[in-house]
C-alpha cells in the first residue's frame, strides 16, 4: 500500500503550522507570528500500531518564489520538462542559502508527496503567491488548496476563484476552529487528489474516530471517578476538647475545600493528556462549596460506631442474651427475657460509653468525639461539578491543537439542567447511591461512567451542555 | 469485567496493591512513552483481552516504572499473618470459653442448658445476623443494623492489629477500606472484613471442639440438666429433639433419648441428687456423659458447618469483589484502553522546540525634521491596494513629502525590481518611503530589494517601511512581524512606522 505523503506549503505565516498541529493534534508545533518559524521539514506520520498511514510533511514558506520562477522559466525547454527542470533547480541550489526555503519545501513533492497549499482567507488575494502557485503546478504533483480562515474578514471567494485556475480541489478549512468532524472530513478530501491514497486515509479516518470515541469514554470514566470522590469525601480530626471545635472548623473546611479544589483540577488534567493536551493552560473559577449544605458535624465515636450505633449494638447484645431465657421458658417468658436485655444493654452502653471512650491503648484513645466537614449533602453539588466537567470537556473536544489561548471556562454554564426525565431520575439514582456507604460499588461507577458518556454525547451533538437531552 | 477464576484471591490482592502504586507512581510519567510501552505489552498479552484482571496481572509483571516499589507481596504476607492471627485468636477464644462452660470438678455436673445456651445458641443466633448484614435489600431499618452488627465483627480485630505494623508495611493493605477508595473497594472491603470474621469463627468453632475433645478424651465429664425454671423434662427433651432434628437420621446416637433427659435432671437443693434423688452411681455417671455426642453435633451443625459455609462464601465473595475492583481502580480503564487499542500517533516523533519570543527593537523611530518635511519617493510594494490620494494624508502626517511614486514586489519581475532600485538611486529625494501591506509577511526577497536599496545608491538616506492596514488597521503582531525580520539588517537609517488610512 503507498503511504500518502503530504507536503504542507505556502506563503510563510499564512497558518501552515497551524493546520499541520490541527491535523495531527500535537500542541508542540510552534507557532508564530514571525515568518520563517519554521526552518525545516518536520515530519508528522500518522502512525497505527507502527504501520505508517499517511505523512504531514510541514514545510518553510516560499521566500523567493518570483526568483526561483524566473530560473525555471529560464532553464526550461519545453512542458514536459517543467518537472524534472524543478529537479534540477532543488539540486543545483541545495546549498545556495539564498533558496533554501525552496529547495526545502520542494524536496519532499519531488520525492511524491502530494501538494497542500495554504492561504489566508480572512486576507485578500494578491499577485506575489502567483509565482508560488505557478512553481508547484510545475511539479505536477496531486495538489489540493486550503483556505485557512485565520482572521474574521472572508475572501475565500476571491481566493477560491484564484486557486481554482491552478488547483483541481479547494477546501476551506479554519485551522484554529476545525471540530473533529471537519478534520476527518479534511483527511477524506486528501485522498481525492490521487485515488491510491483512499483506501490508506480511510483507514486513518476509521482509526481515528474509534481513538474518538475511546477519549470520550475515557474521559467520561475520569468524570465518574473524580464526581464519585467528590461526593463521598469528608474531612475528620479528632475534637481532644470542646473549646478546640470552633478553631478546628474553619482549618478543617479550608482543607475539605482545597482537597474538593485538588480532585477538580486533576480531573482536568487528566482529561486533558486524554485529548493530548499536556502543557494547556486553563483560567477557571475555582468549585464552590455550597455552603448552607456543607455537612459539618460533631460526631462521638468509640471503635468506630456512633452513640447511637453503639447503644443499638449493646441492645442487640443484651437482647441475644435475654433471648435465651425467652428461648429457655419456651416462650412463656412473653420475650420479656429479650425486651429487658435489650434495654440493660442498651442503658449500660449509654452510661459508660464516655468512660471506654476515654481509655487508652498504645497510647490512642479508643474513642471520643471527632469534627467532621463533608460530604456535600447538596443535592446540586453533583450537578455543578458535573456541569463544569461537560463544558472543560465541550471546550477540549470543540478546540484544536494549533489554538495556543489559554482556555477559557469562565463563562461555564454552570449546573448540568438535565432536560430528560428518565436521564434525570437514573443520575439522581446513582448520587443517591453514592451518597450511602453500604450501596458502594464499582458497578456504580461503570453506570456513572455510562451516563457522563451519554451526555457527553448530547453536548457534542448540541454544541452546548444545558440545551437539550436527549431520552435513551 | 471478569476476572480469570484461578487467580487467587492472594494473588488478586497483591495485583491490586501493586496496580494502585504503580499508576500512583506512573502517572508522571510523559504519556506517549506510556502509550508506547503499554501498547507493546498489550499486544503481548492480547489473548487474555477478555480477562482484563489477568491481563493487568501480566502488565504487572511486565512493566519496569522507575521509582515503582511493589508493596503486594508484603501486603499479602501481612494479609496471611493476620489470618493465622485471627484463626489463632478463634482458637483460643474457643478453647478458653468451652474450657470454662465445662468446667467439671465432680463436685457438681456440668450443666447441659449452660453449654447449649453459651456454645450453640449465640452461635445461631450470630449466623442469623451475619445473613442479615449480607443481605442484599437496602431497608433503612437493616442499614442501621448493619452498621451497628459491624461492631459484633471479630474481622474488625485484624484492621486494630494490623495498625500495630510499621506504616511501610501495612500501607499496602490499608488502600482496601482506605476512604479514597470506598466507591471501588467498598464491596470487597465489606467482605474482607466478613472473610477475617468467619475465619476467626471457624476456629472458634475448631477450639470449641478440641476442648471438647480433649474433656472427653482426659475426664470423665458428667452432664445434667437443671433449670429454676418450670421445665418439665418432655418440654426439654422436645427442645433438645429439635436441636438434634440436622442429625437425627445420620447420628442417632447424638439425639438425646427421653430416658437420658429424664435421668439427668439435676437438683441442688437434695445436697445434688439426679435422677429423682438416687445418689449417683457408677452407671449413672456413665449414662450422664451420654450428653457428649449432642454437644459435638450441636457445635458441629450449628458452628463449625454454617461458618465454614460462610466462610467460603465471604472468601468467594471477597475474591469476586477483589476482581471487579482491579480493573477499575482509577487509572486501570485508561491503562487497559491504552494496552487494547491501537497506538495511534499522529504528532512529530521529536516535540519541537519552544521558540524564544523576542520583543521588537523600538530603538529607531522616525523622527522627521522639526517644522519641516522630507521629501521621499513612495515604493508600493506587491501591489498596494488603494489610490495615492488615499495614502498622501498620512504620508504627511508622518512628516513624508511623495515625491514620486514607484511599485515593485508582487506582479514585477525580480528584473523591474532592479530597475525601480536604479531609479531610486539617480532620485534627489531625501529619502525613500515603501508602502507595504502589513498582513503580508516580510519576505526574504523584499529584505533582498532594500540591500540593493542601500549598496547600489551608496549613500546614507533614511528608508521608511509604512506598514498599511487597510480599513482593519495593523495589526500588533504583523508590527511586531515587520519588526523583527527588518531588524536583522542592523540599518540603523531603516524605520518602520504605521501609514494611516484617509478612508
Amino acid at each position: 500500500m503507498t503511504v500518502p505523503v503530504f507536503a504542507v506549503v505556502g506563503h510563510p505565516n499564512k497558518g501552515k503550522s497551524s493546520i499541520v498541529s490541527t491535523l495531527a493534534s500535537d500542541e508542540s508545533v510552534a507557532i508564530s507570528p514571525v515568518p520563517g518559524t519554521t526552518l525545516e521539514d518536520r515530519e508528522y506520520p500518522m502512525v497505527l500500531d507502527g504501520e505508517t498511514l499517511y505523512v504531514l510533511i510541514d514545510t518553510p514558506g516560499f521566500q523567493r518564489a518570483r526568483a526561483a520562477l524566473e530560473w525555471l522559466q529560464a532553464h526550461a525547454g519545453s512542458t514536459v520538462e517543467r518537472a524534472d527542470t524543478v529537479r534540477r533547480f532543488v539540486e543545483q541550489h541545495r546549498d545556495d542559502a539564498r533558496f533554501e526555503a525552496e529547495c526545502r519545501l520542494l524536496k519532499p513533492i519531488l520525492d511524491g508527496a502530494g501538494i497542500l497549499y495554504v492561504v489566508d482567507g480572512s486576507r485578500p488575494f494578491g499577485h506575489e503567491y502567483e509565482a508560488e502557485m505557478e512553481i508547484l503546478r510545475w511539479t505536477g504533483q496531486p495538489s489540493l488548496a486550503l483556505v485557512n480562515m485565520i482572521g474574521d474578514s472572508d475572501y475565500s471567494a476571491e481566493w477560491e476563484k484564484a486557486l481554482g485556475q491552478y488547483f483541481r480541489i479547494v477546501r476551506v478549512f479554519n485551522a484554529m476552529t476545525a471540530d473533529f468532524d471537519k478534520r476527518v472530513q479534511l483527511l477524506l478530501a486528501f485522498g481525492q487528489i490521487r485515488e491510491a491514497w483512499q483506501a490508506p486515509l480511510a483507514k486513518a479516518v476509521q482509526a481515528l474516530e474509534a481513538e474518538q470515541d475511546q477519549r470520550r469514554a475515557l474521559a467520561a470514566r475520569l468524570v465518574a471517578e473524580t464526581l464519585a470522590r467528590m461526593i463521598v469525601h469528608t474531612r475528620e480530626r479528632r475534637l481532644d476538647d470542646a473549646a478546640q471545635a470552633d478553631r478546628l472548623r474553619e482549618a478543617l473546611r479550608t482543607s475539605y475545600t482545597q482537597d474538593l479544589v485538588a480532585m477538580e483540577q486533576q480531573c482536568r488534567k487528566d482529561v486533558e493528556q486524554v485529548y493530548n493536551y499536556k502543557h494547556l493552560q486553563r483560567h477557571e473559577a475555582l468549585v464552590q462549596l455550597l455552603d448552607e449544605d456543607l455537612f459539618d458535624s460533631q460526631t462521638w465515636r468509640l471503635f468506630g460506631l456512633t452513640r447511637q450505633q453503639l447503644i443499638a449494638t449493646g441492645g442487640v447484645g443484651g437482647a441475644a442474651a435475654g433471648g435465651v431465657i425467652d428461648v429457655a421458658t419456651g416462650g412463656h417468658s412473653l420475650l420479656m427475657g429479650a425486651g429487658i436485655g435489650a434495654l440493660i444493654g442498651s442503658v449500660s452502653a449509654w452510661v459508660t460509653a464516655d468512660r471506654v471512650a476515654d481509655i487508652r491503648v498504645l497510647g490512642q484513645q479508643l474513642g471520643g468525639k471527632r469534627l467532621r466537614v463533608g460530604p456535600m449533602r447538596n443535592i446540586n453539588f453533583p450537578y455543578v461539578v458535573l456541569g463544569r466537567a461537560l463544558w472543560h470537556q465541550r471546550m477540549l473536544e470543540g478546540r484544536t491543537h494549533a489554538c495556543r489561548d489559554p482556555l477559557e471556562l469562565t463563562a461555564s454554564p454552570g449546573a448540568l439542567q438535565v432536560a430528560g426525565g428518565a436521564q434525570r431520575k437514573r443520575l439522581e439514582k446513582l448520587f443517591g447511591k453514592l451518597r450511602k456507604s453500604e450501596a458502594q460499588s464499582p458497578a456504580l461507577l461503570d453506570s456513572l461512567a455510562v451516563e457522563i458518556g451519554r451526555l457527553m454525547q448530547v453536548t457534542a451533538d448540541t454544541g452546548t451542555i444545558n440545551k437539550k437531552s436527549t431520552e435513551s | 469485567m471478569g476476572y480469570n477464576p484461578d487467580m487467587t484471591h492472594a494473588s488478586l490482592l497483591s495485583d491490586l496493591i501493586d496496580l494502585n502504586s504503580a499508576l500512583s507512581t506512573d502517572s508522571s510519567a510523559d504519556l506517549d512513552s506510556r502509550k508506547q510501552r503499554d501498547r507493546r505489552i498489550g499486544q503481548d498479552l492480547q489473548t487474555l483481552r477478555a480477562r482484563p484482571a489477568r491481563q493487568l496481572h501480566g502488565w504487572l509483571q511486565q512493566v519496569e516504572i522507575p521509582g515503582w516499589q511493589r508493596h503486594g507481596q508484603t501486603s499479602v504476607q501481612l494479609y496471611h499473618l493476620l489470618c493465622v492471627l485471627l484463626a489463632v485468636a478463634g482458637l483460643v477464644s474457643g478453647w478458653g470459653l468451652a474450657r470454662a462452660v465445662l468446667y467439671y470438678t465432680g463436685a457438681a455436673p456440668i450443666n447441659v442448658f449452660n453449654a447449649i445456651g453459651l456454645l450453640v445458641l449465640p452461635q445461631i443466633l450470630l449466623l442469623v445476623l451475619w445473613l442479615v448484614s449480607v443481605l442484599p435489600w437496602r431497608l433503612p431499618l437493616l442499614s442501621s443494623l448493619r452498621a451497628a452488627l459491624r461492631f459484633l465483627h471479630p474481622g474488625r480485630l485484624a484492621r486494630l492489629v494490623a495498625g500495630l505494623f510499621p506504616q511501610r508495611s501495612r500501607q499496602g493493605l490499608e488502600m482496601v477500606w482506605d476512604a479514597d477508595n470506598a466507591v471501588v473497594m467498598a464491596p470487597a472491603a465489606r467482605w474482607l472484613l466478613s472473610f477475617w470474621s468467619q475465619l476467626f469463627t471457624v476456629w472458634f468453632n475448631i477450639g470449641v471442639l478440641a476442648a471438647l475433645f480433649y474433656l472427653i478424651a482426659f475426664s470423665d465429664l458428667a452432664f445434667a440438666w437443671s433449670t429454676t425454671l418450670k421445665l418439665d423434662d418432655a418440654t426439654f427433651h422436645r427442645l433438645v429433639s429439635w436441636l438434634s432434628w440436622p442429625w437425627h437420621s445420620l447420628f442417632p446416637d447424638a439425639v438425646p433419648g427421653r430416658e437420658l433427659v429424664e435421668a439427668s435432671r439435676y437438683y441442688r437443693l437434695e445436697s445434688g441428687s439426679l435422677g429423682g434423688g438416687s445418689a449417683a452411681s457408677p452407671a449413672l455417671a456413665a449414662q450422664l456423659g451420654g450428653w457428649w455426642p449432642f454437644l459435638v453435633a450441636s457445635v458441629v451443625c450449628y458452628g463449625l458447618l454454617p461458618r465454614l459455609l460462610t466462610l467460603l462464601v465471604s472468601w468467594f465473595r471477597f475474591r469476586h469483589h477483589l476482581g471487579q475492583a482491579l480493573p477499575r481502580l482509577p487509572g486501570a480503564p485508561e491503562l487497559l484502553a491504552r494496552m487494547n487499542s491501537p497506538l495511534v500517533t499522529t504528532a512529530a516523533r521529536q516535540p519541537e522546540h519552544a521558540l524564544t519570543a523576542t520583543a521588537p527593537d523600538d530603538s529607531q523611530p522616525w523622527q522627521a525634521p522639526a517644522n519641516a518635511t522630507t521629501t521621499c519617493t513612495v515604493v508600493c510594494w506587491s501591489d498596494m491596494p488603494g489610490s495615492r490620494e488615499l495614502l498622501t494624508p498620512g504620508l504627511r502626517a508622518l512628516g513624508v513629502e511623495p515625491h514620486g511614486w514607484l511599485s515593485a514586489g508582487g506582479a514585477h519581475s525580480i528584473e523591474q525590481d532592479r530597475e525601480t532600485v536604479a531609479k531610486l538611486c539617480r532620485g534627489d529625494t531625501q529619502g525613500v518611503a515603501v508602502v507595504v501591506r502589513s498582513w503580508e509577511p516580510p519576505l526574504l526577497e523584499f529584505l533582498d530589494f532594500i540591500q540593493a536599496l542601500r549598496e547600489q545608491c551608496n549613500r546614507r538616506q533614511p528608508v521608511l517601511v509604512l506598514l498599511w492596514g487597510g480599513q482593519e488597521g495593523v495589526a500588533a503582531h504583523d508590527r511586531d512581524a515587520w519588526r523583527l525580520t527588518l531588524q536583522r539588517l542592523k540599518d540603523p537609517d531603516l524605520h518602520i512606522e504605521i501609514i494611516g488610512d484617509a478612508a
